[in-house]
């Protein structure tokens, strides 16, 4: 209840296939197109420029028509080891709502690739550098300008 | 689906994305009711910046703060953690769900081994 770890969702997984094709199984569209969405959604690629400072937006369209759209900016692309990018769902007028970051690492390990995702739920990348540096002054201005 | 839109949300994490807030929020949650001085007592930075960070805890509904007399006192907020706990067990049903499909699709694309 009272860890940093409870901002921060950790999944992990060992898979049975190699680090170079999972790490495609989020870069390609076409290979994202096979899992990204549940039953009942239609997923379509907006963008996805899998390179550091690079867009990504990936729409899920239902049956009827709705639209359910996440998207973000790519911070780390280190193939086939690691992913890192920010999140964000959208809602119906296109506005992003609150911004995570989303990490997925893809480490050998016997049998196949020990896959971590990890999300942190800071608000902004600010916020999460500022977390990483630990208390500053640029922290207090924001938190002066927020307060 | 998570909803798209929620400021309540981005004041939390906001406020629980600094390690000194945080230290707060733990120490509080073990801790029942403390005075703002005990509050402050841990921490090498001056009153007024952890008067800052009690505002910001206090806006994103993490604690609550009551005066008696001279003394000022602040507590953590029973349910101040539902709201991200919430969001949390979402987002890992979206990933677990997401994560189930990857798998049987990478099964799908990957050679079997032979036996050897």
């Amino acid at each position: 209840m009272s860890e940093a770890s409870d901002t921060t969702l950790r999944l992990e997984r060992l898979i049975a296939s190699p680090p170079e094709i999972l790490f495609a199984l989020w870069t390609k569209p076409a290979h994202l197109l096979r899992w990204w969405a549940p039953e009942g959604y239609e997923p379509l690629v907006d963008c996805l420029e899998p390179t550091p400072g690079g867009r990504w937006r990936i729409i899920m369209r239902r049956a009827d028509g709705g639209e359910l759209a996440t998207s973000g900016i790519y911070r780390i692309v280190e193939p086939p080891r690691r992913l890192a990018f920010t999140w964000a769902w959208e809602d119906a007028s296109g506005v992003r709502g609150h911004e995570s970051e989303v990490m997925v690492s893809f480490e050998p390990a016997p049998g196949g690739t020990r896959l971590v995702l990890m999300q942190s739920r800071f608000e902004s990348s600010q916020a999460r550098d500022n977390h990483r540096n630990g208390w500053s002054a640029a922290l207090d201005r924001q938190t002066g300008i927020a307060g | 689906m998570p909803a798209a839109r929620a400021p309540h949300l981005d004041g939390l994490f906001g406020a629980l994305a600094d390690p000194t807030r945080r230290a707060i929020v733990e120490r509080l949650l073990v801790e029942g009711e403390l005075s703002v001085g005990d509050v402050a007592a841990p921490f090498a930075i001056s009153g007024p910046a952890i008067t800052r960070h009690l505002q910001v805890l206090e806006q994103a509904g993490l604690i609550e703060r009551r005066v008696e007399r001279q003394w000022r006192f602040v507590r953590a907020r029973a349910d101040a953690l539902a709201p991200a706990e919430g969001w949390l067990s979402r987002q890992r049903r979206h990933w677990t769900a997401a994560l189930d499909r990857l798998e049987a699709f990478a099964a799908a694309q990957t050679p079997r081994r032979k036996k050897s």
